[in-house]
């Protein structure tokens, strides 16, 4: 999803690092405040952190004949929130275009927006709708993963297409030109990333049940009875 | 130990119909599985008529002279993941036999 180097023009670079600034900002304020409130939060974050990482490096073929990568923000969204995920992916973003010409400086902010804030608060979205219902966790889950993935792919399609509107059809028409290429891609991977996210999560709650009650990601009594069907014994 | 592999079950078959989709996919046609950043870029190219290096970095960047290097590179961003994820599951899992022997 990364937009390379070079191009995207200038006015639009401008314009999508002034929307992906407060989100930093407010995400490195919350970052510090969580800290300082308790350190127990400090493994879950790297967990997260870690799948962003791992995830995002993976590059895998799809059904169109061209590879793209997973994103991993949703699991960051569904424990720490849309600002702190923009934090860690706006990490791996500038590692990648540092080092891996993966993206560029200048495209940085336009990167952000999709893959760091969009997808995510997309995630945050269905995350809010379900967490209260009777929805299986996992399959919430796995829902939001698989839309944090996509979404992301879609406001890269439409961040490409504002800035190059086709000459007949406009944006809509590059936007779905886009959108071909990189959200179709796109549809097989973010099953599969549901599925693995889902996964570590159901592995949260069977070792740490505690940490995702303290920062109330599921009602309790939803993770408590989770915890009990997983029962990690330890004999 | 962990009763229930549900969730085990379904991940897998997703992984295995990933990589039956992709062997039948590689196996017709002609794809390069290129990433669709590339493909992305092409098509940029292609809508504005402009060639592919007329398109210069804003910004001046560090490119990995090989894909050896990049795939090195991309291995590195994976393996610290990795290492952080065996760390603290790792820890979380001392923490519990610990806790549960007294």
């Amino acid at each position: 999803m990364h937009i390379m180097e070079g191009f995207l023009p200038w006015q639009w670079c401008l314009l999508w690092w002034l929307v992906a600034i407060p989100f930093l900002v407010v995400g490195v304020i919350e970052l510090r405040s969580i800290m300082r409130k308790d350190r127990d939060y400090l493994p879950l974050l790297g967990v997260c952190g870690a799948f962003i990482f791992i995830l995002s490096a993976l590059k895998l073929p799809s059904v169109t004949g061209s590879c793209s990568h997973p994103t991993g923000t949703g699991l960051s969204t569904i424990c720490f929130g849309v600002f702190i995920t923009s934090v860690i992916g706006a990490i791996v973003l500038l590692f990648q275009a540092l080092l891996l010409a993966h993206g560029g400086l200048s495209t940085l902010g336009a990167n952000m927006v999709s893959m760091a804030i969009g997808g995510p608060l997309a995630g945050y979205a269905v995350y809010r709708l379900l967490k209260n219902t009777p929805v299986n966790m996992y399959i919430t889950v796995f829902i939001v993963c698989a839309v944090a993935d996509l979404v992301t792919y879609v406001i890269t399609s439409f961040e490409l297409a504002l800035a190059y509107p086709a000459q007949s059809g406009g944006v809509i028409a590059s936007f779905s030109a886009f959108f071909i290429i990189f959200a179709i891609t796109q549809i097989p991977l973010a099953i599969v990333e549901g599925c693995v996210l889902a996964l570590v999560f159901k592995y949260i709650v069977a070792l740490k049940p505690e940490i995702l009650i303290k920062l109330n990601v599921f009602p309790e009594d939803k993770i408590t009875r989770a915890h009990g069907q997983e029962g990690v014994g330890s004999r | 130990m962990i009763r229930n592999h549900k969730l085990e079950l379904i991940t897998l078959f997703a992984v295995l119909a990933f990589i039956v989709v992709f062997l039948y996919v590689s196996s017709g046609g002609h794809h390069e599985f290129s990433g669709s950043d590339d493909v992305g870029s092409q098509k940029i190219s292609e809508l504005t008529g402009h060639p592919l290096d007329s398109f210069k970095p804003l910004i001046p960047q560090y490119e990995p002279p090989s894909g050896e290097i990049e795939a090195t590179l991309f291995a590195l961003q994976a393996a610290f993941g990795g290492i952080i994820l065996g760390l603290v599951f790792g820890y979380w899992l001392g923490q519990r036999k610990s806790s549960s022997a007294t």
